[in-house]
């Protein structure tokens, strides 16, 4: 397959899942908002972790894209970050790009994928484009971001029916799983105070319980609610988990659970396969080499009680390693296409 | 009166069936006038026993068959011996309406509602109202009801309401003594029903063993003579007259589903046939080895 | 938060055109002339913005989001075909202020407790009767006095799992309990969805208050049912007992076991063996801790409850007379909530408690009581008449609103069983606006009933479920006759929440996440153009 193609469908997959989960992630982050937390107000999936977990720059004019994740100015709330990542045009981050990107990948490969998937996308591209998002989003957000949850899915659905089980759909499939991993990642890591913040997250549930509203386990377990809740995972949870709500255990079950389609491991899982799928020689071939010593290490991690090491860390760990991922993915299968792109 | 008595059940079903669960209030009680001198129940298929006292005092037997089977023997033998009853106390109207007799009726006094303003209830009440002591009203309605209605087995079903009766003109025993609990509460008196055996041949003499039924009859309470306690007094409308020493009791309860015999839900698919029957031998008098083999 | 300063600005402006509050009643947003009360005025001027014409926008979308949610309910229509209709959720939510929940609070809690400790005291040791403060001769009339579990102390010694008893605010702001409700109290799923759509139909009626969460309540049961399961295991099993999706309740009893994750069984799922309760997997049968069941003790087991009937699991009174399972609620609770028992809870609380019950009850007559009786008959007009053994509103006596046959024939009624009824004083409800067709807004009565949850400890739910009377002067609420429901509020401390809003919050700094790519094939050609050489780590453009 062409490594053009390759990447196109690589990417394509990237950017659907990404405004997925986008979605996601700022329909919980506005139920956590209104909806209030029982007996803490510090809550991890705030607007401006949101906006940290994305990457995307805040619309002040002349900042550096490196600050924005850093620090978000203290009026920033849902009526700047919400429009930011929904329906700004001019931001990459923000879903109407990553769709429109995804629709403009998707036009030249009206060949490769089937006609039916590329209907999906044009559709859904259209209605973004159709109606007036930008009110729909003032009345009624859910149902902006349900109307991205279900385009999305019907679009994977349409692959799982309509598409050949060819190296590029492993490709596609593969660009959706390491976004879907990535974005999970970046989500547990700004939601999972790490070791420098302990204190500083210890300091803000004094403050909570120094005011009388409520104990740190209350905390702890919106913050768990919270996570669930934007990656769609709840119902998962409380069927599988068979316990109470607390942060360690969702991160856990986010990290490790390998019945949970939407985990790192499954995600990873698919990945491999996917890679295999598609690679000429998956047993000399770095990413899938690398993809499994990294989904060993997580089984290990998942079985062996953490000692030393805390979550935060091993997040940490596991978001390099994934980079190292991406870069060999690149290298094997795009990079010397690329190379060849210049001279042609 | 000293008794063997010997309660046989048996049930055959056509198919298998499975988790058969079963409660059994057949233990004769112990009280002041009867004692318990051997109890046991077999069972077939063998399963353990479990026993509890009810809220009514009654000793419960418990037992399950979970696995498939097609035949369900229970075997249930008894020794007592019984005492006759004392005189029953001979008090007045007034009586039923003081503190310690309300507080001992309890649910006892509460009037049951199987059949208001049924025409045939209204005239028993009329003709029972008028008698001179709460004695006498219990003594007129063990007579009045077997008087008015006639004993037939199967003219009523073990759940029959009391409609049936009443328009029937006929039941048995149960609904004799639902009856008498109607008529009692109606007019203040507390009476509760009795479930237990009774060795039914002729006052003197006949054979020593008889094949009868499980029985019911009534106990009403009645204040004491000279402010003593309120007590219980057995009645049997079915055999016109207080209960005595044949009498021998399991239990009692508010009406007949406090006191089943025998109460049991399987699953399977298959229909059931019921054989029972209950032998009563009179020791009294046999020799030693006659009394062995009851 | 906005900037609205309740008191100032907004309260002149925000008060509703033609808004009267009906005599004698107290509205909970609005004062008597005509402005906002204080705690409320942010949603007033909410409100205001939004307009008659949002209100029923958000309407329609609230109707369909529910019919395709399923969230519904079955009701004849004209024609007499029964149909589905969305649940009538009023966009209008409640509000109480934080002093007001705390008193309500803490006087369920109390409440709860001395019912607890009296149905205990029911089954066991009597000691209230001997006392002489509840006649023994009125437990053993009432139907639901379980006689099966007399002796049987329930796992935990905690009966009243789940309680929910209908408040009431009369015309002198005052709040009193109307009813309790032990047995198998529903509409905590409302509070939960309504509390949900709320926040996806009109999210910007949030601004400017900050409202408690409800959405913890499936957890906060689960761990109370796993307190009380008699369990060596730290796991134990929870189960979830339906009557099967005939039962009006079903859409609740689905979403309580999807919400705790809990298997939501039939009695044909459940085999009592050896007196311990089991579920029917695939893989066998597996140990049942704890039932959860939304069912009358009548239909639990059959060979101890309703000879004539053969649904429930064989046995599975034995099995928590043995203490192998916890049934929550617990079997024959329906004593304490008995209407005619209701008069007698403040002197439990007393007598359980030794401590003055915080929650008044609304005056109540025994009508077994001669004097009581002939005093209730002779102003038979001015009250409400009960049926000590119904609930749902099912055969209820209004005085005011009866015609002098209905009046004499309910007399009649009482003088032949006494026993079978109470009266009660007529409490003017509250009223609350809320929204009558064309996004107007009018007074109507509500009343309210909170949930609780008794495990280890009692916990209450903030708020609970408003139930509204759709029509003009109506008061009765239940879904069955007309009633909707409203979005409960309870507002976090205002003290507080100046010391703690967001913008002042230690902002956790998150960790350094490698920046977000944007990739694909045209992009890196753009790339390879400007800068020949790295090629491959040119890849990572940022955004």
């Amino acid at each position: 397959m062409l490594a053009r193609i390759a990447q196109e469908l690589f990417w394509l997959g990237r950017d659907l899942t990404r405004a997925e989960h986008t979605a996601r992630m700022l329909d919980g982050a506005f139920h956590a908002d209104v909806a209030g937390v029982p007996g803490e107000r510090g809550i991890a999936l705030s607007w401006a972790g949101v906006l940290a977990v994305i990457g995307a720059k805040p619309p002040a004019p002349g900042e550096d894209a490196a600050d924005a994740t850093a620090v978000v100015p203290p009026h920033f709330g849902r009526a700047q970050i919400a429009p930011l990542l929904t329906l700004d045009t001019d931001s990459p981050a923000s879903i109407v790009s990553c769709v429109a990107r995804a629709r403009e990948r998707a036009r030249t490969l009206r060949d490769v994928i089937s006609t039916e998937m590329w209907e999906a996308l044009n559709s859904f591209y259209l209605s973004l484009e159709r109606y007036d998002l930008a009110a729909a989003l003032a009345t009624g957000p859910y149902s902006v971001y349900q109307e991205v949850k279900e385009r999305c899915a019907l679009f994977w659905g349409l692959l799982g029916r309509t598409m050949l089980h060819d190296e590029g759909r492993s490709f596609l499939e593969a660009g959706g799983r390491i976004e879907e991993a990535d974005m999970v990642l970046r989500m547990l890591r700004v939601a999972v105070p790490g070791e420098s913040d302990a204190a500083e997250a210890a300091g803000a549930l004094a403050a909570g319980s120094a005011a009388g509203t409520g104990s740190a386990a209350g905390g702890r377990e919106a913050e768990a609610l919270a996570l669930l809740q934007a990656v769609g995972g709840f119902q998962a949870y409380r069927r599988a988990a068979r316990q109470s709500l607390e942060l360690r255990g969702v991160v856990r079950f986010l990290l490790y659970e390998g019945m949970y389609p939407g985990s790192v491991a499954s995600s990873l899982l698919a990945l491999q396969r996917a890679l295999e799928t598609a690679d000429a020689a998956p047993r000399s071939s770095p990413p899938v080499l690398r993809l499994g010593r990294l989904i060993a290490d997580l089984e290990l991690q998942r079985r062996t009680p953490e000692t030393g090491r805390t979550l935060g860390e091993m997040l940490g760990r596991v978001q390099d390693e994934l980079e190292l991922v991406d870069h060999d993915i690149d290298e094997r299968y795009f990079a010397l296409a690329a190379l060849a792109a210049v001279h042609v | 009166m000293n008794f063997a008595i010997r309660y046989l059940t048996r049930y055959d079903y056509d198919a298998d069936v499975v988790d058969n669960l079963n409660a059994l209030r057949v233990k004769p009680a112990a009280n002041s006038r009867q004692r318990v001198d051997e109890f046991s129940v077999r069972l077939q298929p063998e399963v353990r026993l479990h026993r509890h006292a009810d809220y009514f005092g009654t000793e419960v037997v418990e037992f399950e068959v979970s696995r498939p089977h097609r035949q369900l023997v229970v075997d249930v033998r008894a020794r007592v011996s019984t005492a006759p009853a004392p005189d029953p106390p001979e008090s007045s109207w007034d009586a039923l309406s003081e503190e310690a007799y309300l507080e001992a009726g309890g649910e006892f006094l509460l009037a049951t509602d199987d059949a208001p303003g049924h025409p045939v209830l209204l005239e028993l009440l009329e003709r029972t109202r008028a008698a001179p002591t709460p004695l006498a009203t219990v003594m007129l309605v063990s007579e009045l009801i077997p008087d008015r209605f006639d004993y037939r087995r199967g003219a009523t079903y073990v759940d029959s309401p009391l409609a049936h009766v009443l328009d029937g003109g006929a039941g048995v025993c149960q609904d004799f003594v639902h009856l008498g609990l109607c008529v009692l509460r109606h007019h203040g008196i507390a009476a509760r029903y009795v479930s237990g055996y009774l060795f039914a041949t002729a006052v003197d003499g006949g054979p020593e063993s008889v094949e009868v039924d499980t029985h019911a009859w009534l106990e009403a309470l009645l204040p004491g003579d000279r402010s003593g306690e309120p007590v219980w007094v057995g009645a049997d409308p079915t055999n016109r007259g207080l209960a005595g020493e044949r009498h021998v009791k399991i239990g009692h309860g508010r009406h007949y589903a406090d006191v089943p015999p025998i109460k049991g839900v399987y699953r399977g698919l298959a229909s059931a046939t019921l054989e029972a029957s209950v032998t009563m031998t009179r020791l009294d008098g046999l020799d030693p080895a006659a009394i062995a083999r009851a | 938060m906005t900037a609205t300063d309740p008191g100032v600005d907004e309260r002149g402006a925000a008060s509703i055109e033609g808004y009267a509050v009906p005599a004698g009643c107290c509205d909970e947003l609005i004062e008597d002339d005509g402005a906002p009360r204080p705690h409320a005025a942010p949603l007033l001027a909410a409100l205001r913005r939004f307009g008659p014409r949002g209100l029923l926008e958000a309407g329609l979308r609230r109707d369909a989001i529910f019919m395709q949610q399923g969230i519904t309910f079955e009701i004849a229509g004209t024609d007499g075909a029964r149909r589905d209709r969305p649940f009538p959720l009023d966009l209008i939510p409640r509000i109480l202020t934080a002093t007001e929940w705390t008193a309500i609070k803490r006087g369920l809690a109390q409440r709860i407790r001395a019912l607890n400790a009296f149905v205990d005291d029911v089954y066991h040791a009597h000691e209230i009767v001997r006392a002489g403060i509840v006649p023994w001769s009125l437990i053993v009339s009432r139907p639901s006095f379980a006689r099966p579990v007399h002796g049987v102390r329930a796992p935990g010694g905690v009966y009243t799992h789940v309680a929910g008893c209908d408040l009431v605010r009369g015309g002198d702001g005052r709040w009193r309990v109307l009813e309790d409700n032990v047995r198998t109290p529903s509409g905590i799923s409302y509070v939960l969805e309504n509390r949900l759509a709320m926040t996806r139909l009109v999210p910007e009626l949030f601004a400017g208050h900050r409202v408690r969460a409800v959405d913890h309540y499936p957890t906060l049961l689960l761990e109370a049912l796993r307190a009380v399961a008699p369990a060596t295991d730290s796991r134990p099993t929870v189960v979830l007992w339906t009557p099967g999706p005939a039962n009006s309740a079903y859409f609740e009893h689905a979403f309580l076991a999807r919400e705790m994750g809990i298997e939501l069984v039939e009695a044909s799922d459940l085999v009592v063996r050896d007196g311990v309760c089991y579920m029917r997997t695939t893989a066998g049968l597996q140990r049942v801790h704890a039932i959860y069941r939304r069912l009358d003790d009548d239909f639990i087991d059959p060979l101890e409850f309703r000879p004539d009937s053969l649904l429930g699991v064989p046995g599975l009174i034995r099995a928590y007379r043995a203490g192998t399972v916890a049934i929550a609620n617990a079997v024959g609770t329906g004593v304490a909530d008995d209407k005619a028992v209701y008069h007698y809870v403040p002197e439990m609380v007393r007598f359980y408690l030794g401590e003055e019950p915080i929650l008044e009850n609304v005056p109540t007559y025994l009508l077994s009581d001669e004097k009581q009786r002939r005093r209730v008959l002779s102003r038979l007009g001015e009250l409400v008449v009960k049926p000590t053994s119904e609930s749902g509103g099912k055969g209820v006596f209004i005085g005011p609103q009866a015609s002098a046959a209905e009046r004499e024939q309910q007399a009649r009624l009482i003088e032949a069983r006494p026993e079978r009824f109470i009266a009660q004083e007529l409490v003017h409800l509250s009223t609350v606006p809320t929204e009558t067709g064309e996004g107007r807004l009018a007074p109507r009565h509500v009343d309210l009933r909170p949930f609780a949850v008794f495990g280890d400890e009692i916990r209450i739910v903030p708020g609970g479920l408003t139930r509204v009377a759709l029509r003009e002067g109506s008061m009765i609420v239940n879904s069955s006759q007309g009633g909707g429901s409203k979005d409960t509020w309870v507002l976090d401390d205002e003290g507080a929440a100046g010391d703690l809003a967001p913008g002042t919050l230690p902002v956790r700094r998150p960790p350094r996440l490698p920046d977000v790519r944007y990739g694909g094939w045209h992009g890196q050609a753009q790339q390879q153009q400007q800068s020949a050489l790295p090629a491959a780590c040119g890849l990572a453009g940022s955004g």
